[in-house]
């Protein structure tokens, strides 16, 4: 334990959802104590408790909120304590707790922080050399800084479309660069606001341990957004260049695509960076009269005639695994590789052999048993960074925190959980309705399901007991 | 010294050995933050970065290409062949100053560089090595040949972009590797925590297939919890949080949030949308179709902007998408102080693009733009490194620098 680059730091993480929880889960990998402050009263819970699943077999069961996979990849690490904010004893503990603590996370609006007093030049009176991220939608200062936001409708906002979309056939059927925007989907700006975030909070400690100063981290995901895409405005900036939709093309190397496979749903990327790469290309395919297609004799007239490339490759490709094709032609040293589904990357060699996905032995209470969490994408070689423990149940913490992190007798901590300011079952909730599985797949929400899931993971984690 | 910048990571030395966009993006976030970056770069053609298009004024120029001025603000550079004895010496003068090394070659020609971890560590043992590559340091995979496309579909990443009905899509801008390089210079950040308790360096390894795999909090869960594969979005039009078309573009309607259906219906201004039937989520998942065609036809009469200005002082959270024209001119990140002004001797002045934080008390500089091929060797190498104009002469005459 004594390793981790963040042992003796203390985080309280008030924020909700995917983008900041997540740094929390991060910090908490790393070696800080994170404690969430949940809450168990239903209006304002953690909505990753209780509406993104997905939770067992499709079952939410009873304490559903403790349950979910996604709050568990979120939230894992940390400790929970939960306070009803609309109590004064409530709102009391949690300055307290500010006061002996180094880092706070927080993803409300301006406007409710500064309603519970918790705004950041009024918690530096509790603890000066505070840390705090505000993470918002667009930012503390700005027109539209009272806007809340979703990183769904934020990804757009922030352009990545405009640089992403499917090509589209011109008036003699040619292909040319598409007019409507696409998405990269999965909550992508939560996770470019996740890493930010870490990035800010990790240099901030750094900054304080010199300095003794605190920060206000002032995280607008929009702004972080444009930050990621900025190359796109500075081509505006210069050119007047305002879109760039390639569909799975690029802008100097041909082939570059994505094609279908044999199976359902399967595909293949490819990208050929130069001639050499061109001509190892053909002989893999086994295609030598493509190497001396003028069509296809440099980069130039490749790039000219990609549609009907495309169309030999996607012919090549179908009948074949993606995987197949992966290593025939990195064999020759052309970068290919599959496109995984989430089942196909829990079975990757390469990601098993590195050990990505970490596994967590749930208590027996939660009925989780044990399951596997996607990892992150480094590795330090003097901190043996992993998930530390599951996500904690609701209120798991209150006394731990209470007691041995604040100092609070047993009888004041008696009179909370009296009033009703601490607890540890969700009030006021209504079970989540579970769509049955066939009727997702009906919906378009999920492409199928495999009943003997359990069978599958467990022969990929453990190949030599099947 | 001109350009000098105050900031949270002031003092720190790192040297950034890369090319392209992973370890340049690491290398200008803390050099955003107050890091001394020194860029190196092979000599007489520079770095691949300075090939990738677009350029400036669609002009291929080494000092115009739009990537390499965007990646590599407020950094110095110079030029050296690292790959000789004498350069491999003057090298060893930069590691020995320096704090953190940025490189991403692959992990074979880092050894054959004799640029891996443990050589670097017997020159500098306090040095903090990020290395980023497209699959790691170990693994099967560590020495395949990789491009953007192909870190992001062995991700995971891309299998769920684009719609459900066609071919998965590529990201936009090479996303790829800026999501390597900001968990890069979260990794670097957290071991440079560390050295201040331990005195030691230590080695980052950092895979850009597993910083993108990261982001799938949903879609793994969903199978190991469930057994359930999740795909693409359906298409277009197929519901909320979906990109649909309004009069001068696409506009991203939003149920999300704390506000109640009536609102959502009320700011679109369509009284069918009033339709009770529509009120619950679970009604508007069976009564679907007739929604989305409702959903057209209202959203049709709307402007982007008005849409998503409307949407706001509602305390809605539709989106609109946006193009680098709308961002570039956009009222709020002027009025954030987003922009930074930026003369380049070659590339001309534009407003740059700045930080996606703000700190307290700290305001976005851009002190340098990006170097030019060598523009700092005499300033670092002989000020700094102590060789003489003599030295460099020689160095320049046998191609090392």
């Amino acid at each position: 334990m004594s390793n981790l680059p963040l042992t003796g730091i203390r985080v309280v993480d008030l924020s909700r959802v995917f983008a900041m929880p997540y740094c929390g889960a991060y910090l908490a990998d790393l070696g800080a104590e994170v404690i969430k402050i949940d809450t168990h009263h239903a209006a304002f819970v953690d909505t990753t408790r209780t509406l993104n699943g997905p939770y067992p077999d499709n079952e939410p069961g009873e304490d559903y909120y403790n349950r979910a996979g996604t709050f568990q990849t979120l939230n894992r690490g940390k400790h929970s304590l939960t306070l009803d904010l609309r109590s004064d004893a409530a709102l009391t503990v949690l300055k307290r707790l500010i006061g002996v603590s180094d880092v706070v996370l927080e993803n409300f609006t301006p406007r409710v922080m500064r309603r519970f007093g918790l705004d950041y030049p009024n918690l530096k009176s509790h603890r000066p050399d505070l840390i705090m991220v505000s993470n918002t939608g667009y930012g503390q200062s700005g027109p539209w800084s009272d806007f809340g936001a979703m990183a769904t409708a934020l990804e757009p906002t922030h352009g990545t479309g405009a640089f992403m979309g499917y090509l589209e056939p011109n008036a003699d059927g040619r292909l040319v660069p598409g007019s409507v925007p696409n998405k990269i989907a999965n909550s992508y700006t939560d996770f470019l606001a996740s890493w930010t975030a870490q990035l800010a909070v990790l240099a901030s400690l750094f900054h304080r341990a010199r300095t003794g100063q605190g920060m206000w981290i002032d995280l607008a995901m929009y702004q972080v957004g444009v930050s990621f895409v900025g190359e796109g405005l500075l081509d505006y900036a210069y050119n007047g260049r305002r879109t760039r939709r390639l569909g799975n093309r690029h802008e100097f190397m041909s082939p570059h695509g994505c094609y279908p496979c044999q199976g359902t749903d399967q595909w293949v990327v490819i990208a050929v960076r130069d001639d050499v790469e061109w001509r190892a290309f053909c002989d893999a395919i086994q295609q030598p009269a493509l190497a001396v297609d003028s069509r296809f004799a440099d980069p130039v007239t490749r790039h000219q005639h990609q549609d009907e490339l495309d169309a030999i490759i996607g012919n090549w490709t179908s009948d074949k695994s993606s995987y197949d094709v992966t290593d025939l032609l990195q064999k020759r040293g052309v970068p290919a590789g599959p496109v995984l589904n989430a089942k196909q990357m829990l079975a990757d060699p390469h990601l098993r052999t590195r050990g990505y996905f970490e596994p967590v032995e749930h208590t027996a209470e939660s009925g989780l048993g044990h399951r596997e969490y996607v990892g992150r994408g480094w590795k330090l070689s003097d901190a043996e960074i992993h998930i530390r423990k599951s996500a904690p149940l609701l209120g798991q913490d209150n006394h731990y925190v209470l007691s041995e992190v604040l100092g609070m007798g047993e009888s004041e901590i008696e009179e909370l959980q009296a009033a009703s300011a601490i607890g540890q079952t969700l009030a006021g909730a209504a079970t989540p309705a579970s769509v049955p599985l066939d009727r997702q797949a009906e919906l378009g929400w999920i492409v199928e399901y495999d009943p003997e899931y359990q069978r599958f993971l467990a022969e990929v984690e453990n190949p030599k007991a099947s | 010294m001109t350009g000098a910048m105050t900031g949270i990571l002031d003092g720190i030395r790192v040297l950034e050995l890369g090319s392209q966009i992973s370890a340049p993006f690491c290398g200008k976030l803390l050099a955003d933050y107050g890091a001394a970056v020194i860029k190196v770069e092979p000599p007489d053609v520079g770095e691949e970065a300075r090939r990738m298009g677009p350029f400036v004024g669609d002009d291929p120029h080494t000092d115009k290409s739009i990537p390499f001025l965007y990646l590599n603000t407020n950094k110095r550079g110079v030029t050296l062949d690292f790959g000789t004895r004498s350069g491999m010496k003057v090298l060893s003068g930069l590691i020995k100053q320096a704090d953190i090394l940025i490189q991403n070659f692959s992990p074979s020609t880092s050894e054959d560089l004799g640029l891996d971890f443990p050589s670097l560590k017997k020159i500098n043992p306090q040095l903090i090595v990020t290395s980023i590559t497209p699959f790691g340091q170990t693994g099967p995979y560590r020495n395949l040949a990789a491009t953007d496309i192909v870190t992001y579909a062995l991700s995971g990443l891309m299998y769920h972009s684009g719609d459900s009905d066609r071919e998965p899509l590529r990201n936009a801008l090479n996303q790829s590797f800026y999501v390597a390089g900001v968990n890069g210079a979260v990794a670097t950040t957290a071991a440079l925590f560390q050295r201040l308790a331990t005195g030691t360096g230590q080695h980052v390894d950092v895979s850009v297939m597993e910083c993108l795999a990261s982001h799938l909090v949903q879609a793994v869960p969903y199978y190991n919890y469930m057994g359930a594969t999740k795909g693409r979005r359906p298409v277009r039009g197929a519901g909320f949080e979906e990109l649909m078309p309004a009069k001068d573009g696409y506009v991203i309607p939003s149920v999300q949030g704390s506000q109640p259906w009536s609102t959502v219906a009320d700011l679109i201004g369509l009284e069918e949308l009033q339709d009770p039937r529509f009120a619950t989520g679970s009604g508007r998942i069976e009564h679907g179709q007739e929604l989305n065609e409702l959903l057209i036809k209202g959203l049709a009469q709307w402007d982007r902007k008005a849409l998503f200005q409307a949407s706001g002082e509602r305390r809605l959270v539709f989106g609109m998408a946006q193009d680098a024209g709308d961002l570039y001119q956009c009222p709020h990140l002027r009025g954030r102080g987003f922009f930074a002004e930026v003369t380049h001797p070659v590339a001309g002045t534009a407003n740059y693009p700045g930080m996606g934080t703000q700190l307290s008390g700290m305001s976005y500089q851009v002190g340098r733009p990006a170097p030019l091929l060598g523009q700092h060797n005499t300033e670092i190498f002989c000020d700094e490194l102590g060789y003489s104009r003599q030295d460099l002469v020689q160095l320049r005459a046998s191609g090392i620098i």
